[in-house]
């Protein structure tokens, strides 16, 4: 697992932009924060990439025209946790039983 | 007091736009409302995909920012398609939707969609405009980022009540960027290292792609090949960067390239790549591509190096410094004598073969077509064999003069792109080429093309399939034709005719003979040379295919040709 940290100016859309990159490439996201970072804001993922692909999000990111900074490191504790804990959860989501299925409706 | 509709023209005007392309709507009303009097030309379209695809036209052929108006809901859904081709093939672009108004906003009002949240993998930059006081900001920052570094599409959102809204406007305003830290990817000192590269280099390529034009360097590209004199080949998007006389030249390159331009990109051990991608067209198998090659990639985008290959050493920056930067340093030094590489990489026994099998004629038709063009000309191929077969013909050293969609490959994008063509260069003879199947998606484009009396000169190369994708089926799943049979196509000549435009229809026969005869001949310049426009129906074997050709998932060393 690496650790990222994306700094951006947070306009709209440019965290989806951030993320979009992750996910148009079938990443699995088991950590995600984004939160203010002095006059900018910052989003830290936890991703499992091989060397090709850490080459290609970094520049994708870079690309963006509102991020200012990528930067990587090692995941700290409570990242690996709270991944861990996710990683432990049924995923993708199984088909709901039909019980399951009556009651989402009905919520 | 201005209206917010009156300030979006101010500042298209600002930006040196007169001329944009759409179709009307409840929620962009109050923009069309205010066109009269803006210094605004708007073109109406038969479709908003029309629309875009005719903006790329203007964008393509001139290097401006090209413009296109919808609605919302489904007028800017139809738009999706032209956002992701100019976001392909690196299109300035800017696309102006109506939003239904703010209050309903997220309520699945009528014709509602979140065409911002659709975009966003699409655009390069987007906003969905939250206040009229916003409007002079969002679009000077818009038409900055479609136009900058490597351009590409931007989407702009306005609510209808911010079209109608009034305020104090004081002007069109600049946009300034915020600094970006320095790229980390770009190596300063390149040039060190590229002599370094080019003195060990025994059998050294280049590629020309599309950011050779993008960036206006093709004076400085040329100067630079024509002084390294190593075997150069183009992408699609690269076609007329170099002049195909040159010596060196080698044609286009990837899946349906040339043999001697796919050989050398297979045997090389430099390669410099000047603005393209390196896409799985020009690849092939990616993990077969270039075995011995150290790639040396000029780009302005870091976001494309590395996609395909790392690179030895990436250039990082616009083409336009780079390449005279390269240029100077490599004057300084002695470079390797590669005659006999050379010789092999462009000797004649990897040279053309003659047009043969079933896709003959078509050849030869489009031989004759192109060599009776006007030097000013540009031709528009839509997308299929013909697509390929135009390509592959294409003689001239026009850099703006081949135009297509390569990367995303739309159908039906080749007749509202010409209307866009043929609009900014009112002076040019545009040759629109499209299969049957293309022409049908967007056929309904000849109304705007009668309305303006667009001199357009439009052929259908009619083989009765959807054509590239028969060929595969035939090579590749058992000649099992499913879905792609066209034998009932409409009359063309007869639906041209409904449209007011002049239309006939030629076939094979015509080029059995060749050169073909005096009567034929005269016939295809009267087409060309016609002020008004006109449809010609070639009709051609409904199995011809294109050849060389490098089935997917091969190396392109691994090239299939027409049989005898």
């Amino acid at each position: 697992m690496h650790a990222f940290h994306v700094h951006y100016r947070n306009t709209q859309g440019t965290l989806m932009r951030i993320l979009n990159a992750i996910s148009r490439r079938a990443i699995d996201m088991p950590y995600v924060q984004a939160e203010p970072h002095g006059y900018n804001h910052k989003v830290s993922l936890l991703l499992e990439l091989n060397p090709k692909q850490i080459g290609q999000l970094f520049r994708d990111w870079h690309a963006i025209v509102d991020v200012v900074s990528v930067s990587a490191g090692a995941p700290t504790e409570d990242m690996m946790e709270l991944a861990e804990s996710w990683d432990a959860a049924r995923h993708p989501p199984v088909a709901a039983s039909s019980g399951d299925s009556a009651r989402a409706a009905m919520a | 007091m201005l209206r917010g509709a009156e300030i979006v023209l101010q500042c298209l005007r600002a930006e040196g736009i007169d001329l944009v392309f759409g179709y009307p709507g409840g929620a962009i009303m109050p923009l069309y409302d205010a066109l009269e009097g803006s210094g605004i030309k708007h073109i109406l379209t038969r479709h908003e995909q029309g629309a875009v695809f005719a903006a790329e036209g203007v964008a393509r052929v001139s290097g401006k920012v090209g413009v296109a108006f919808a609605t919302s809901g489904p007028g800017a859904t139809n738009l999706v398609t032209g956002i992701a081709d100019a976001k392909m093939d690196s299109v300035p672009l800017v696309c102006i939707t109506g939003q239904v108004r703010s209050a309903l906003i997220g309520t699945d009002a009528f014709q509602e969609t979140d065409v911002f949240g659709m975009t966003l993998s699409l655009t390069k930059w987007s906003r969905l405009v939250k206040s009229i006081e916003e409007i002079p900001a969002v679009i000077a920052e818009g038409f900055h980022w479609a136009r900058s570094g490597r351009p590409g599409p931007v989407m702009i959102d306005i609510p209808t009540d911010m079209l109608k809204a009034k305020m104090e406007f004081s002007g069109p305003v600049k946009f300034t960027p915020h600094a970006k830290p320095a790229d980390v990817h770009g190596e300063s000192t390149f040039t060190e290292t590229l002599i370094t590269l080019l003195e060990q280099a025994k059998k050294p390529v280049a590629l020309v792609g599309a950011g050779a034009k993008l960036s206006g360097a093709i004076p400085e590209l040329r100067r630079l090949l024509d002084y390294l004199q190593i075997p150069t080949f183009a992408t699609v998007h690269g076609l007329g960067a170099v002049p195909t006389e040159a010596p060196y030249y080698l044609g286009m390159v990837g899946m349906h390239g040339t043999r001697a331009a796919n050989m050398a990109l297979h045997e090389n051990d430099v390669l410099l790549v000047f603005g393209a991608r390196l896409d799985d067209r020009v690849t092939g198998d990616p993990t077969r591509f270039a075995p011995h090659s150290r790639i040396v990639h000029f780009e302005i985008d870091p976001a494309q190096l590395d996609r395909v290959r790392p690179c030895e050493l990436p250039v990082i920056g616009d083409l336009a410094e780079t390449i005279p930067a390269c240029h100077d340093a490599l004057r300084r030094v002695k470079l390797p004598d590669w005659t006999n590489w050379r010789a092999v990489a462009c000797g004649p026994e990897r040279g053309e073969l003659d047009p043969r099998g079933l896709a003959q004629p078509t050849i030869r038709f489009l031989d004759e077509l192109f060599s009776r063009l006007p030097e000013n000309s540009v031709i528009l191929a839509d997308v299929g064999q013909h697509q390929m077969w135009a390509a592959q013909r294409y003689r001239s050293s026009l850099p703006r003069g081949f135009i297509t969609s390569g990367g995303l490959g739309a159908m039906g994008f080749a007749l509202p792109a010409a209307i866009g063509v043929q609009m900014a260069k009112p002076d040019a003879t545009v040759l629109c080429v499209s299969g049957d199947g293309g022409f049908q998606m967007n056929i309904q484009e000849l109304a705007t093309v009668h309305r303006l009396g667009l001199p357009i000169k439009m052929v259908i190369i009619d083989n009765k399939y959807l054509g590239m994708v028969r060929q595969w089926q035939q090579l590749f799943y058992q000649r099992n034709y499913a879905e792609t049979d066209l034998s009932d196509n409409p009359d063309f000549v007869a639906i041209s005719k409904a449209y007011k435009i002049h239309g006939q229809r030629i076939s094979e026969s015509v080029v059995r003979e060749f050169p073909v005869s005096k009567e034929t001949g005269d016939e295809l310049d009267r087409f060309l040379n016609s002020s008004e426009p006109e449809l010609l129906v070639f009709d051609t074997h409904p199995e011809a295919n294109v050849f060389p050709m490098v089935p997917a998932g091969a190396a392109l060393s691994e090239m299939m040709f027409e049989e005898e």
